[in-house]
Order: structure tokens, then sequence, then C-alpha cells
């Protein structure tokens, strides 16, 4: 018996709880997957591409990949700002606001909407003073904007944070003492430093904020042509009934996710084969 | 360009990593600073830099005061331990960073870079990246980058503690040469002996932050001043002696001691000895300063050298022996010998002679002064007026609760210790418990004495018959003699010495007459014993004590008083013959009776002037 355990290969014996995974995972991830674009090509490439091809479709992924955009910018700066400022001053509540940057993670998205509502909103703490002057984020683009920043703060962080914490801070001082200033330093060392971390940061916002639903649907009102983003439109398709229209879309924003997630794939693969 | 430091201190929190430290580093000179790990080189190193905000003092590079400007206004160029080479440029664009900062035209950067690249041997390697050179080759381009732009000061941390001993003894030969051809300005920070007397044209030695001597590699180890840097540079070994007139006795040996040393009759003076200095021989060697005949204990080979040790039978005077210190329960003396590899092998009972030896300077007296920061400061003024008689130096220490209290503490220290008439004393402030921070400042550096207030007479007289607590807490706790002063601050004149307390040892004797040699004054020995018993045992310890004072320098008397008691008859003895200062033993600290009231602090709450409590072997 013990011999015969000996030369079984171990790729066999993985085969039984390999399988067991690919098994639970076809109905909870992998069939559902297909299911979308099945159903998305149904009707045919022409009736694929005219569901994409309607203005509001349109709007709503342009709408999507804008925001997404604008999102990773934003958070880009301020997130690689904090990280800086978590990683290389000592001060007084350091792990408390370590803490609060990194909560969006934990909140549920539709708490988030439903706090910026409360603060922005036509009757929100502070919204209540910006309705007379004639400004409403609510409702609007500059509200979808800040509930993805609010939602995708802790993904810039995560992913530039570690990289300055490794580096160690002689790095800066030789650059001081050669002559550069802070800002040549922040240019010429630390940023080329980050770059990696950076992109991969910045990756990862914009998938999330291509995705978010939660938040947005509280926050935009989800009016057609002017506040709609993709997941919007998708959910709004599909309570109608145009199960096809919806899942157009809906497998244009799985393949785009699946393109950045290989890119991904792909760069911090090679950034840990060195 | 020249260096100058002028009491560049740096403290954090409790730690004072750099203690008033100056220093003048010529133009064109290669500088070492030489220390363990965490004796402040390095933060010398990085206040020079501009890297770390000094305290205190101030730096100056040429003729510029720099003390607080960045590190970008210095002029300085600077190799890290790590060599913190800029991964994502190559070799070229690390070395012209400085240059491209500076806005040079890329054309005379390139040729710049090339002479660099030349001047450290990496012709060639320009186009690398730091993945792809090895240990010796990063820290040639962090050399490089440092001397791209001409700094005026070259300052290297550690530049070859991460390499290889072979690559070590290439690259110094190359650096001391590049430093050579470029004549520039150079201060280097190492650890190691070696390092520092192949390079370092002069090498101050730092201990605990503080700057302990400077001098040329070779003075320094021939004739170091200070125990520290006796044994920190090169091995040997320290004997102490006794100071008789100009000389110092060592058993059979009669040392001169050199002018520039000064000491009094009877000082302990330390006597270094090093390896290649002690002769064995078969035969006793008529002429040469013979200290006896002794055992081989122990040959090692070395490579070069055979290391042969030998023990000697105890020195006649009470020789001691510091450096190596002895195994517990080992007597006499042992010697380490440097010979030859190929020398014949010794005797096995050698005659031990010496070639040369040196005398260190006297360890100056420091005293722990401790302060409040208010209220009276009989301490202050006391340690103000032993000072110059004493030749010592002071620090004052306050203990604070927090860290609030703490800054507000040093301040008042200061301000008191300077109006007291000591503005040369440094000071400490500790947090927590008064008598365990001044125990914990005991232990950390050396002092000869403790200084505290012991209460006021008046207070005595209106009844509340208590010295303060701390005198009371500290007399049972010290491991240094502990002066408790009181009253109008003055010389002490007439100091009696109670040999009736404690053990029968011979501290409180030699520490109370070292202090009235140096203050000139006259010396009582009191036995107390009861009526009728006092033994010859007594009397011949009056006798030796009376003699050991003789030879201190001091004159002083005994007497034997008859009493119950030996505190009541120490009392009764001072009210019939006024003195200003009692001398009492204590027993070792962690040995002292805690139920009952121990004799000295009774002697100490009691007597109404000052008191100085001698733990047993603790002088």
């Amino acid at each position: 018996m013990n011999a015969t355990v000996a030369v079984v290969p171990p790729k066999r014996r993985a085969a039984v709880p390999a399988g067991l995974v690919v098994l639970f995972l076809l109905p909870l991830i992998l069939m559902p997957l297909a299911a979308v674009f099945a159903f998305a090509l149904r009707g045919g490439p022409r009736a694929f591409w005219g569901a994409l091809s309607s203005p509001e479709a349109l709007f709503a992924l342009r709408f999507s990949l804008m925001i997404a955009f604008a999102t990773a910018v934003i958070n880009g700066v301020l997130g690689t700002f904090t990280a800086y400022v978590l990683s290389r001053y000592r001060f007084r509540g350091q792990r408390v606001l370590g803490i609060i940057v990194n909560l969006p993670v934990a909140i549920p998205t539709v708490v988030v909407g439903t706090s910026l509502l409360l603060l922005w909103g036509p009757i929100g703490l502070l919204g209540r003073f910006l309705g007379p002057l004639g400004m409403q984020p609510m409702f609007a683009p500059a509200g979808v904007l800040l509930a993805h920043l609010f939602v995708t703060f802790p993904y810039m962080l995560g992913a530039v944070k570690p990289v300055l914490d490794e580096l160690e801070e002689t790095y800066e001082e030789a650059a001081y003492t050669i002559g550069a200033t802070t800002l040549q330093t922040f240019r010429y060392v630390i940023l080329p430093t980050l770059k990696g971390g950076l992109f991969a940061g910045a990756l990862l916002t914009f998938a999330h904020s291509l995705g978010e639903f939660g938040a947005t649907v509280m926050v935009s009102g989800n009016l057609r042509m002017k506040t709609q983003t993709a997941p919007l439109y998708i959910f709004a398709q599909f309570e109608a009934g145009n199960i096809e229209t919806a899942n157009a879309v809906a497998a244009v924003l799985a393949l785009l996710s699946f393109l950045i997630f290989f890119v991904l794939l792909r760069y911090t693969g090679r950034r840990t084969d060195d | 360009m020249s260096i100058t430091l002028q009491d560049v201190t740096k403290r954090y929190g409790d730690q004072i990593p750099v203690d008033r430290v100056s220093l003048e580093v010529q133009a064109g000179e290669l500088f070492v600073l030489l220390g363990a790990s965490g004796s402040g080189k390095s933060t010398i190193l990085r206040m020079i830099a501009g890297l770390v905000d000094p305290d205190g003092g101030t730096i100056k590079i040429g003729e510029r005061d720099v003390t607080h400007l960045p590190p970008q206004a210095r002029d300085i160029g600077l190799v890290f331990q790590n060599y913190s080479i800029f991964r994502h440029m190559t070799v070229a664009q690390n070395i012209e960073f400085g240059l491209r900062i500076r806005g040079v035209k890329s054309a005379e950067r390139r040729k710049r870079r090339d002479e660099l690249l030349d001047l450290v041997g990496l012709t060639g390697l320009g186009g690398r990246f730091e993945s792809q050179l090895s240990g010796g080759q990063r820290q040639r381009v962090a050399l490089a980058r440092a001397l791209a732009y001409r700094p005026g000061v070259l300052l290297l941390d550690e530049p070859f503690g991460a390499l290889d001993v072979k690559i070590r003894v290439q690259l110094r030969q190359s650096l001391k040469e590049i430093q050579k051809t470029l004549g520039v300005t150079t201060v280097l920070v190492t650890h190691d002996q070696e390092e520092a007397f192949e390079l370092g044209a002069r090498i101050a030695v730092i201990d605990r932050g503080r700057l302990l001597e400077v001098g040329p590699p070779k003075r320094l180890y021939e004739s170091p001043r200070s125990l520290f840097v006796a044994t920190f540079l090169g091995a040997g070994s320290v004997l102490v002696g006794r100071a008789r007139g100009h000389n110092v006795e060592l058993g059979p040996l009669t040392l001169p001691i050199p002018m520039d040393v000064p000491h009094e009759e009877g000082d302990r003076v330390r006597v270094l000895i090093r390896p290649e200095h002690v002769v064995l021989s078969e035969e006793r060697k008529p002429n040469a300063p013979t200290l006896g005949q002794g055992e081989v204990i122990e040959d090692t080979f070395t490579g070069a050298s055979r290391r042969i040790r030998v023990r000697l039978p105890p020195l006649a005077g009470g020789v001691r022996q510091v450096v190596p210190p002895l195994h517990f329960g080992e007597e006499g003396v042992r010697l380490d010998v440097a010979v030859h590899a190929h020398a014949d092998p010794p005797p096995r009972k050698p005659w031990v002679s010496l070639e040369e030896w040196h005398i260190l300077r006297q360890p100056t007296p420091r005293l722990l002064v401790c302060d409040e920061g208010e209220g009276l400061a009989s301490a202050l003024e006391f340690a103000a007026l032993l000072l110059p008689a004493l030749n010592g130096v002071a620090t004052v220490l306050g203990v604070a609760e927090d860290a609030r209290k703490q800054d507000l503490l040093r301040d008042a220290l200061a301000s008191r210790a300077a109006s007291a008439g000591m503005k040369d004393a440094s000071v400490r402030v500790r947090r927590g418990e008064t008598t365990e921070q001044i125990l914990v400042e005991q232990r950390d550096a050396p002092y000869d004495f403790v200084v505290a207030g012991a209460g006021e007479v008046e207070s005595l007289r209106r009844g509340r018959r208590r010295a303060p607590q701390l005198a009371e807490e500290l007399a049972l706790s010290t491991t240094i003699p502990l002066l408790a002063v009181r009253g109008r601050p003055r010389r002490f004149e007439r100091i009696l010495i109670c040999t009736a307390i404690g053990e029968p040892g011979k501290s409180d004797v030699r520490a109370g007459g070292w202090l009235a040699r140096r203050m000139g004054a006259a010396a009582t020995l009191l036995h107390v014993s009861r009526p009728g018993r006092a033994t010859p045992f007594a009397v011949e310890h009056l006798e030796r004590g009376v003699s050991t004072l003789r030879e201190l320098g001091v004159a002083g008397t005994s007497a034997i008083r008859e009493d119950e008691e030996a505190v009541a008859g120490i009392l009764a003895f001072l009210r019939e013959v006024p003195h200003d200062l009692v001398v009492v033993g204590a027993p070792p600290a962690g040995s002292r009776p805690l139920r009952s009231e121990p004799a000295t602090t009774r002697v100490l709450r009691e007597c109404g002037i000052s008191i100085l409590v001698v733990p047993e072997g603790s002088w």
C-alpha cells in the first residue's frame, strides 16, 4: 500500500481536489459569465450592435469610462499623497488616519450613497446651503464622481503605500544631499520608483469605478443621458424587460474588466519575476 | 573646505546621542569618526550633512555657518552605508543626477561623468543598472555620484560596511588615492579600528555621544589619554598602581609619571601595556623593567603572529588589573604577549619584562548632581563649590513625572545650575520615579559621587526632623558615594570619618580621604565601641585607617568613643567636636536591611551637617 502511494505522481493525486474546485466554480462564477455572453449574442451580431449603438447605451458606457478615468486620476494624486504622508511622517493620530482611509472597503456602498445624500443632498447638512447658490452636486455627474472617489479611495493607497514603506528614506536623503529640492526629489526619485504601484493602483481604481453600483444608484438619481452609468443602464434595461440590451452592455463591461484584469496580471506577474 | 563643530548636541527625548561635540576638520584632510555602533558617530555625520537638525551648537563648513541650512545648501556629497543608488537610473544617470539638478548642459555632463567613471574605475559601465553591479561597484557609483558636482566636503557613512573583507581592503586603498588626488575634505564614519587607522590622517574616538580624543592614529594608539580609547584601539592590559611621588608603583616596578599627567599622592594610576611591548625570557634580564616570573597559560596562533597569555602572581602594593577583566576568583595579573609566528616557543615559566608602557590620564572626577528644579538649590551650590577643588565636571539630573514636564524641568535646571555658578554642567532630564531614575543614571554613566540635598538645618530646628525622603532612599540604594549636603555652601575643612558603621572595609576611609585631600581638609577617624570593649582589633583598624589617610596626603587623627550605641556615640562626638562633613559607610547596595532603621539613615537625618555615604566596595 505504501509502495503504491509512493509511485503515484503528485499531479494525478491533484485531479480529484482540483476537479472539485472547478465543479463548484462552474455554477458560482464560470457559468454566469458564460450566460452573459450567450444571452448578449443570442439575437445575432446585428441585434448586439443595435443594442449597443442606442444613444442611451453609448452615453452610459462613455459616462462610465469618463467617471472611471477621472476617479483614477484624482484618487491617483490624493492616494499617493496620503500614502506618502502616512509612510514618511510620524504624528499623533496616525494609526487612526490609517484606519479611516481604508474604511471605504468595509462600508456597504449603499451606505456610502446614503451618507453622501445626507451631506450634499437638497436637504443635506451642506447641500441645503448650496441649493440657493444654484449648485446641486447630487443627481448630477459631480455626485457620481464624489461617490466613486469615496468608494475607490483605498485601492490607490493600498498599491502605493507598500512600495513607499519599502523605499528606505536614505534614497530621498541622497537626493537632498546631491542638491535636489523636495519637489525634484519627488519627481526624479520617488515617482519613478512608484511607477509600478501607481499603474496597478490606477487600474484597480478604474476597474472598481467602472463596476460601481450601490453608491451610484443612490446619488445619481439614475437619470438617463445625464447620470446613468453603464451598470445602472444594465439594471434599468433589465427591469424594463430588455434583457438582450442589458446583456449587450454587460458583455462589454465584462470584456473591459477582463482586459484590465489581464493587463494587471501580466504587469504584476512580470514585476514579481524580477 | 574646513569643517568646524562647536558644542554640537542632539537629543531624542531622554537620550543624548550627541553630547557637546566640538571638533575641527582641516581643509583637504581625511578625518575619521570612530566608535562602536550606537555611539552617535553617524548622527554627527548626519548633522554635518544637514539631515539631522542639532539641538545645540554650531556647524561651520569653511567660513559659512550651516547649522540650520538644509542639506541642499551645504555643498556636500554623502555616501550612504546602503549606497542608495537610484534603481530606475543607469549608473551614468545616477552620476549625472547632481549635475542635471544644477542645470549643467548635457555635453558637459557626459564629459564629467566619463571622468568620474574613470576615476572610480568603472569605465564603460555607465549603461548598467544597480541590479547589474557587484557590491564594490555600487559603492564606487555612490562615490562618483557624490563627487560629480565637486562638493567642498565628502561625507562617508560606513562605506565599506556591506562588503567582503577582500574587496574592502582594495576599496580602502582606492578611496585613499581618490581623496588624495582630489584633495577634498573628507569625513568617514566607521566602527572598524583597522579601517580608521589605514585611512584617517586623524581619528576622533566617539563613545556614548561624547568625543573622547582626537589625533593621528599613531598618537592615539601609543599614548591614549582615556581607558576607553586605550582599549578600543588595539589589544593590551591595563594595570592600576599607586602614585608615589612622581612615580607609579606597579609591583616591583617604579615607573615615572609623565609631566603632563597631573596626579595626587596615592592616586590610582592606570598603566597600559600593549602585547607587542611585553618580553618573555628564560632568564631574568638584568637591566630590563621586570614584573616578575609568570606562567604561560595560553599560546594561540593567529596567522602572522602568535598570542601568548601569561599569568603573574599578585603584584605587591595591591596592583589591580582592569583590562582585560579577570575571571571571578582569579588572582594576579594576566598579560597578553604578541610574538612573531615563527618565534621560538616561550619558556614555560618565563620572566616578564616591559619594553614600553603608557600611563593614562587620570579620569576627571564626575559629579551627578540631583536637583528638583525648584526649592532649595543646596546640591547645586555645593557642587559649584566642590568642582574647582576636585577639578571635575558635573551633570545636573532632574527627574520629571511625564514628557510634558520634561522640557520645563530642563530649562529650570539649566538656569538654576547657571545661577549657582555651574554654567558648564550638562543637564539631563529623565522620566519616571526619582530614586529609580537616579540609580539608572548611576548605572549608565561613570560618576564618582552623587550629590543631593539632605534637608536644611532650619527645618530641623522647627522640629521637622526629616531629611528629604530622596536623600534617605538614595543612602540605602546608591552604588556610588552619596554626598547629601545641607547648610550654607562651604568647603569642607574638618571631616569626620566614622568607621563604626558598616562592614570593616576601607571604602569609606578612601573616599573620605580622597575628598579631604582635594579639599585640603583634616580628617578625624572615629570608632565607637561599647564602654570597656575597645578591642585591639579596633585600635589596629584605626591605625590602618590613619596610615591610609597619610598615604593620601591627609592629616588624620583617630578617636575612640565609648557609647552603648554607635549612632548615639557619633552624634555625641559631633556635638563636642564640630565637623562640617561626616562620612559613614553603608553595606553594599542590595544587602541593606529594610526592616530596622539603618544606622546610615539615622546619622543622615540627625547629624545636622552634610554627610557622605560610601557604599562598601564603591571606592
